[in-house]
């Protein structure tokens, strides 16, 4: 590093040669370069010349990232993260959830008021009513309790008491959404 | 008021008496759809013959979701005036086909008639006016009411307390998803409805706008005619006939707004200006949320 600074001090009379030698110890920049003469205090240098090149571009255009999610790879069953993808065929039932744009489960939880929890469930389509009448045989199994729950037919949504979003999801999975 | 609420149910019963005579079919008055809403017209057009294999013309270029199917629709021309149907389009369900939200129909269109207005209402307050610094007479003993401006609100010339405040904007921005969603929804009613036309191209022989106005006569298409095409470049005929027309405008697929769709009555897409708007709204389903605005370089936008 010092060797490079001692280098550059005594470079800067003549002005830059080779600046990204500078730089960069490691690669090895291909043969066309860009390099650059000052103007002023170069001594017996009377023309400078500035060659473009669009080849370090890529440089660039690596770094720039995308803009549309992904489509994950192909698993037979849940990925080593519990990940599950929808199934091929959809399933045959008179509604359906869609997975949500980074392909997951669209089920959430809510916290208002400090200790109202509910559950949401997202992106239904078709038969709202029908998903309600099932949701509401599981959790009565799995809980015992009749719980309440809202339909808005406008937005396709349910909305359940507690939070259940966990066995929701593997319910929804399970049945192959 | 009790009496007027006793002589409204009096009026209700009386009607709902009315109509269980009638039968079972009879709409409540406030369903009931006033016959000249639709133009008469429009039932004389002559449905398209249902025997007859058109090619489909143009399939979708996204992947289709698997238990949806594609909406189809008529590929028409306007090179003559008689309706000769040239094939069908497939149409992307997620675009053409969405679930009908008015409300959020309402809401982009209130957004787009409010945030560029800049309301320029301007009243001057008691400080501003000119005067009125002295008090205009002695506070006692002169029999007269005590006041310390002459323009203060209470006096005519004086000031407003509570007026308009100077240049005011009602610019907010609704989220991008919304506006989009927007869009589909109008695209999908105007389908539904049966206001949406495909055509091949702008290409017409005249740049008559009698030509025109007689071709959507003839097709019973309806009063306004918004025109839609995917570039920027659009045939000299039709920008010649549209001059002078107000009902029938023509723009580029960038221009089509919520308010445009909902202000004319007929919508005619071109396949480019179909392939360009499902390209563009049916990436909002799948982007990620913006690292930087969407404005600057990404490697695939759309």
């Amino acid at each position: 590093m010092s060797l490079s600074f001692i280098h550059r001090s005594a470079m800067l009379c003549r002005g830059f040669r080779a600046s990204l030698n500078l730089y960069d110890h490691t690669t090895r920049i291909p043969n066309t370069t860009i390099w650059l003469r000052t103007l002023c205090s170069s001594v017996g240098e009377a023309n400078t010349r500035i060659l473009q090149s669009t080849e370090e571009y890529k440089f660039v255009e690596r770094l720039i990232p995308p803009s549309r999610v992904p489509i994950p790879p192909k698993h037979d069953g849940p990925s080593p993260s519990g990940w599950t993808p929808p199934s091929e065929v959809p399933p045959a039932l008179p509604y359906m959830i869609r997975r949500s744009r980074m392909h997951n489960v669209p089920v959430y939880t809510d916290l208002t008021h400090g200790s109202r929890k509910t559950t949401l469930v997202r992106k239904v389509e078709g038969d709202i009513w029908a998903l309600e009448k099932d949701v509401k045989e599981y959790l009565q199994q799995l809980t015992g309790k009749d719980l309440p729950t809202q339909v808005n037919e406008v937005t396709m949504t349910l909305r359940v008491k507690g939070h259940f979003d966990t066995e929701l999801k593997k319910w929804l999975v399970e049945k192959g959404f | 008021m009790f009496r007027i609420s006793v002589t409204v149910c009096g009026r209700g019963i009386s009607k709902r008496l009315a109509s269980s005579f009638s039968g079972e079919n009879a709409l409540p008055s406030n369903l009931r759809i006033p016959s000249n809403l639709v133009d008469r017209a429009r039932a004389k057009r002559p449905p398209p013959p249902s025997d007859s294999s058109l090619p489909v013309l143009r399939r979708c270029d996204a992947a289709i979701p698997v238990h949806l199917s594609p909406v189809q629709t008529w590929v028409e021309t306007l090179e003559r005036r008689d309706s000769k149907l040239l094939g069908l389009v497939d149409l992307h369900p997620d675009v053409f086909a969405v679930p009908t939200r008015i409300d959020i129909l309402h809401e982009v269109e209130l957004w787009q008639r409010n945030f560029k207005r800049i309301s320029r209402a301007h009243t001057k307050v008691r400080s501003e006016v000119s005067g009125g610094g002295r008090k205009p007479w002695r506070q006692k003993g002169s029999g007269k009411a005590r006041h310390g401006s002459i323009r203060s609100p209470i006096w005519r010339g004086g000031g407003v307390s509570h007026g308009p405040r100077g240049p005011t904007s009602f610019y907010y921005m609704l989220p991008m998803k919304v506006r989009v969603q927007g869009l589909k929804i109008a695209l999908s009613s105007k389908l539904a409805q049966d206001y949406l036309h495909v055509v091949d191209t702008l290409n017409i022989p005249t740049p008559d706008p009698q030509y025109l106005m007689d071709l959507i006569r003839y097709r019973h298409w309806g009063e306004s005619v918004l025109i839609v095409d995917a570039g920027e470049e659009l045939p000299e005929n039709i920008l010649q006939a549209t001059e002078s027309l107000k009902t029938v405008n023509v723009i580029p697929a960038i221009g089509l707004n919520v308010h445009s769709m909902l202000k004319h009555e007929v919508l005619v897409l071109t396949l480019e200006a179909v392939k360009f708007l499902e390209n563009k709204l049916l990436w909002h389903n799948e982007r990620f949320t913006p690292l930087y605005p969407f404005k600057l370089p990404y490697t695939d936008l759309p």
